[in-house]
């Protein structure tokens, strides 16, 4: 049975209809706070047997044989399968089908999979594990950016020269730094980041009797699923039939296949029988998708009055093994790279490489927050050179509605830059600064940093960025929700619920939200690219309001009234206004049938109109036409002697357009200046000659509570995004980008010497404070 | 299916000794676990001493506060006794891992373990601590340097228990100070630790105790830098000079933590932190 999470049902005595813009409480608080939502790890059917890969442990090599005869005779295992037994393509890929099911010949990083062990239980796959022999060929790999493109260098995909995979440029203008008053010039780095979901990669899967493959699992795309279980396995796409059901987070390694193609492969082989498979975390350390690490060289100039003027950028990002969204990671980063500033002439010059480390994929601002380093770090060394305030100086370039962008995009949606650097300009925290550096403890220092950054909302330019949503009265006058784009904690069931509540006038204990199902749901696209609410609340404005109409309708001949003046919905009826009448919607349910009980609606979001000619060698995903804003600061304090980094204050200011519910806007806010506060100071995910050294929270070290500071998020007074659900705009990725720049501005502000490497470590730090 | 014993005395802890020779004593099981997790073959039988009698209390017995083996890190670092007598060992205590591990975690497991990074090991070091070692042969007690061997080594002997330990109090209470650097606030193993036991009289140092852990593969104690702050009172000039002697003293590693380079350097910067307690009166009080 799909599983609901209901509306505040018992929590809220109030029987007032929802109402847009409130901070009205989650959707999912209840459930989850009492242990009580399901999520795909804790699925427990009956009858179950396990399933677990087989990696390889060699980073790059070729694979010869492996020894299964002592594994198959364990008592337990019912079936060892190879990449012969897969019956389809055996390849997976979002766009780029590049990545094996199982290993046929070549591997190319540690977790590349071998075999998929499946059993009665722990304990034989755990004998089985240790028993099975890999014989492989290993050869020598590339282990990174350096090693990869040298020349001669050893090959990760033969058919990917140089081992790019991705080669591209956005050129807009002309950049002349002989024109410039004041040049800045750095490098920086970036590292990769975990996603560290609480819930690792986790499904079950079934194949029933009719055929259908029925697979409940934790996934950001529950309907490409069937695409790529279907393209690597051999099956009928329709024959694929997928639950997400809540997600113990995403942040985007949960967009691409995980355990769906291995599952689906196993149940294929036990008819009727479930399977479950459910990474340990070590698994999802090494297998997991993670963000690219980057190399980045930014060159920088302005005119006198601090106009920025050009830019040249090249970036650098390593996407490991496979492909997943390498090339559209880095075509994203491009699209960010001159920031969100007025600037007449860039050229960024973007290139995707392989190498034999685990595979980048997609998480949270993707490509975005490592050029934000970069140009947030260049921001600030101008500012010195040019001796002018860092905040002014962003000002004056900042980005306003009708400008272009740095890769050349007309700006014609909501651009509200400028008034989260005017809430910075009039904050105390920023006009107290100088004083509180002064009042540093002892064996302290003290500085504060600014970071301006944006991302871009939706698919962008090229794939279509659409939803369709399913709003259902039941019998008893309840609405169900069919969400179609998962949960994975961002709370977008909870905003479709307050808005079908808005629209239909209903309290929260009215309404119900399914988690998709593709067989009662429609495609809606990933939980992703701050698109879901986005995306998916339009088309649910759509079918709310056609369901809305429906109702009055039904009330109307109900209560013989000519047309529909003077009706309006209440919680749980529809009312005469002038004569007081009313209908309960349960009468009214049951005189409805369930087609007409049912509403889909469905929303295409804009594209661009007018591409501009800027970009070389960008495939797909150019240009995007939607972004939020943010500006960020951050007071840190060093500690002289160990050079270790306490953020003691942080304040993000968002243009995220209309805010729906405030505290989870502020939520969304947190939750990514946290991450980012991470991705700046504390996460490493460390590999050695492709062998990754950080396999635990042991030695990936996130941020704790007692690291982090109190978050202030403030929503600024800005434009709406008029083609938005009620105004809105997504910002689940924008506060990711700006903790790192902002840090590191910070520590140059207390006195440290720039620092260009994340994550800054306190050895780094302590090194920047010597001879200063 | 290996057994999990749980004796209540001495003697029935000690049959089952007999009876699993290959058993493994647990306490909190904080180390213990994951290091069991880690492997693939069948797991040994358990002897848990949660229930022990005589093994999870904290008592003054004459001069000395004596602390069952089995008595978490949580009643470590908030008992009375340690707390009056005893804050480098609750300092020390207190920083391991966060508040639902060291409800778990025993003082005796985090000798036992004997990691070079052990946050109490520092504080026993200095503060002359004995291990009370129990088996079939009766009590031993040892110090400090003999008990701990080397990295995860101990001198306990095939079916011997760490039972007690004994720690002698402090007289005159003098300054105890403890500084840990790990990567983040909690959760964090240690990079290099700083313990210090001062004493002084008339803004002069009369006594002085330094160990250092996380920078060598046990406690590192340095005679030449506790000489160099003797006599003196405690300034930037007597704290460099046994900085000095710090950085020749640790033989730190490399590791995915932290560079040799920077355990090297901070364990002799963390001596500066000292300059704080310059006007502490003879109680050790910072004023």
């Amino acid at each position: 049975m799909p599983t609901q999470i209901s509306g505040n049902a018992t929590e809220s005595p109030s029987r007032s209809p929802m109402t847009i813009g409130l901070p009205l409480p989650r959707g999912d608080a209840r459930a989850k706070a009492c242990g009580r939502e399901p999520y795909a790890a804790d699925l427990f059917p009956e009858n179950l047997l396990l399933a677990q890969a087989l990696r390889s442990g060699l980073p790059c090599g070729r694979l010869l044989e492996l020894d299964l005869e002592e594994a198959r005779q364990i008592p337990g295992i019912v079936a060892i399968l190879t990449a012969k037994d897969v019956p389809g393509s055996n390849r997976q890929g979002i766009i780029h089908k590049d990545m094996p099911v199982l290993v046929e010949d070549r591997i190319r990083y540690c977790g590349d999979p071998v075999a998929l062990l499946i059993a009665e239980n722990k304990e034989a796959i755990r004998s089985a594990m240790s028993c099975i022999r890999i014989h492989a060929e290993p050869s020598p790999g590339v282990f990174d950016l350096d090693e990869a493109m040298a020349e001669n260098a050893p090959l990760v995909h033969e058919d990917k020269p140089g081992n790019m995979l991705a080669k591209a440029t956005i050129q807009k203008g002309k950049p002349d730094f002989d024109a410039c008053a004041a040049v800045v010039e750095g490098w920086f780095e970036t590292p990769v980041q975990a996603h560290g979901f609480l819930e690792t990669e986790a499904g079950t899967a079934c194949l029933l009797e009719d055929g259908t493959l029925r697979m409940e699992v934790s996934t950001q795309s529950p309907f490409r699923d069937r695409l790529e279980i279907s393209h690597a396995l051999g099956i009928p796409f329709m024959q694929v039939h997928i639950h997400a059901p809540s997600l113990g987070g995403g942040f985007g390694g949960k967009d691409g296949a995980t355990v769906q193609c291995l599952l689906g492969l196993a149940a294929l082989h036990c008819p009727g029988r479930s399977v479950k498979m459910l990474w340990e975390r070590e698994e999802s350390f090494v297998a997991g998708y993670k963000r690219h690490a980057c190399r980045m060289h930014y060159r920088l100039g302005a005119l006198a009055d601090g106009s920025l003027h050009s830019l040249h950028a090249r970036l650098w990002y390593d996407t490991g093994a496979y492909a997943h969204l390498g090339p559209e990671v880095m075509e994203l980063g491009m699209e960010h790279a001159a920031g969100p500033y007025r600037i007449p002439h860039n050229l960024t010059e973007g290139f995707c490489v392989h190498t034999h480390t685990p595979t980048g994929g997609a998480m949270r601002a993707f490509g975005v927050c490592q050029v934000s380093f970069a140009f947030e770090s260049m921001m600030d060394m101008l500012a010195e050179k040019l001796k002018q305030d860092p905040l002014e100086l962003r000002l004056r370039n900042a980005l306003h509605r009708g400008d272009t962008n740095g890769a050349g995009v007309l700006l014609e949606s909501s651009t509200s830059l400028a008034a989260c650097l005017e809430g910075i300009r009039n904050h105390p925290l920023w006009q107290t600064r100088r004083q509180w550096q002064k009042e540093a403890p002892p064996f302290c220092i003290r500085g504060t940093g600014l970071a301006a950054v944006f991302n871009a909302a939706g698919y962008g330019g090229g794939v279509r960025d659409a939803a369709i949503a399913k709003i259902e009265m039941d019998v008893k006058g309840h609405f169900i929700v069919h969400n179609a784009v998962t949960d994975m904690g961002q709370g977008n069931s909870s905003a479709f619920l307050q808005i079908a509540g808005h629209i239909l006038r209903q309290s929260a204990e009215a309404l119900s939200l399914r988690q998709p199902d593709t067989r009662s749901a429609y495609p809606s696209g990933s939980s992703s690219a701050g698109r879901t609410t986005y995306t998916f609340g339009k088309a649910l404005i759509s079918a709310c309001e056609e369901l809305a109409s429906r109702l009055i309708n039904r009330a109307g001949l109900i209560l013989f009234l000519q047309n529909d003046e003077g009706l309006v919905l209440e919680p749980g009826r529809v009312r005469h206004e002038p004569s007081g009448r009313s209908v309960s919607l349960e009468q009214l349910a049951s005189f409805m049938s369930l087609e007409e009980r049912v509403c889909l609606g469905q929303f295409i979001a804009p594209v661009c109109r007018e591409v501009p000619d800027t970009s070389r060698g960008f495939f797909i995903g150019f240009p995007h036409v939607i972004f939020g804003y943010g500006a960020h600061l951050a007071r840190v304090e060093v500690d002289t002697l160990t050079g270790r980094v306490q953020v003691k204050d942080y304040l993000a200011l968002t243009d995220g357009g209309a805010v729906l519910n405030p505290s989870m806007f502020d939520q969304q806010v947190q939750g990514g200046v946290a991450q980012g506060i991470g991705y700046a100071l504390y996460e490493d995910f460390i590999t050695e000659k492709g062998v990754v050294k950080t396999k635990d929270f042991t030695t990936y070290l996130m941020p704790g509570s007692l690291d982090l500071p109190d978050i202030l998020s403030l929503a600024p007074p800005v434009e709406e995004e008029e083609s938005g659900p009620f105004g809105m705009k997504g910002i689940g990725e924008v506060a990711m980008n700006g903790p790192l720049p902002a840090i590191a501005n910070a520590l140059r502000d207390a006195g440290c010497r720039r620092i260009h490497k994340a994550p800054i470590m306190a050895e780094a730090v302590l090194g920047s404070l010597e001879n200063r | 299916m290996n057994p999990v014993l749980f004796p209540r005395t001495e003697e029935m802890l000690l049959s089952m000794v007999k009876a699993y020779p290959e058993a493994r004593f647990m306490a909190g099981g904080t180390d213990l676990l994951v290091a069991l997790r880690q492997k693939q073959k069948a797991l040994p039988p358990l002897i848990g001493l949660e229930r022990m009698e005589g093994m999870g209390d904290i008592l003054r017995e004459g001069d000395e506060i004596s602390i069952g083996a089995a008595c978490t890190l949580k009643e470590v670092a908030s008992h009375p006794l340690t707390r009056q007598h005893l804050p480098l060992l609750c300092q020390g205590a207190d920083s391991v891992g966060g508040p639902a591990l060291r409800n778990m975690a025993t003082l005796g497991g985090n000798l036992c373990t004997a990691s070079p990074a052990g946050d109490t090991l520092p504080a026993l070091f200095l503060l002359e601590a004995r291990p009370e070692l129990l088996s079939e042969k009766g009590l031993r007690t040892l110090s400090m340097e003999a008990f701990i061997t080397g990295p995860g080594r101990t001198a306990l002997l095939p079916g011997e228990l760490l039972h007690r330990i004994r720690i002698p109090i402090p007289p005159n209470a003098p300054i105890q100070h403890f500084e840990k650097v790990g990567n983040r606030n909690a959760m964090a193993i240690a990079v290099a630790s700083l313990a210090a036991l001062i004493r002084m009289e008339q803004g002069l140092v009369t006594q002085a105790r330094l160990a250092w852990g996380s920078v060598g593969p046990k406690v590192i104690r340095s005679s030449e830098a506790e000489a160099a702050l003797m006599g003196k009172p405690l300034r930037e000039e007597s704290l460099k000079e046994a900085a000095f002697y710090a950085q020749k003293a640790v033989q730190p590693i490399s590791d995915i933590r932290a560079s040799a380079d920077y355990r090297k350097k901070v364990s002799a910067s963390l001596l500066q932190r000292l300059i704080l307690y310059r006007d502490s009166d003879d109680k050790g009080e910072r004023s």
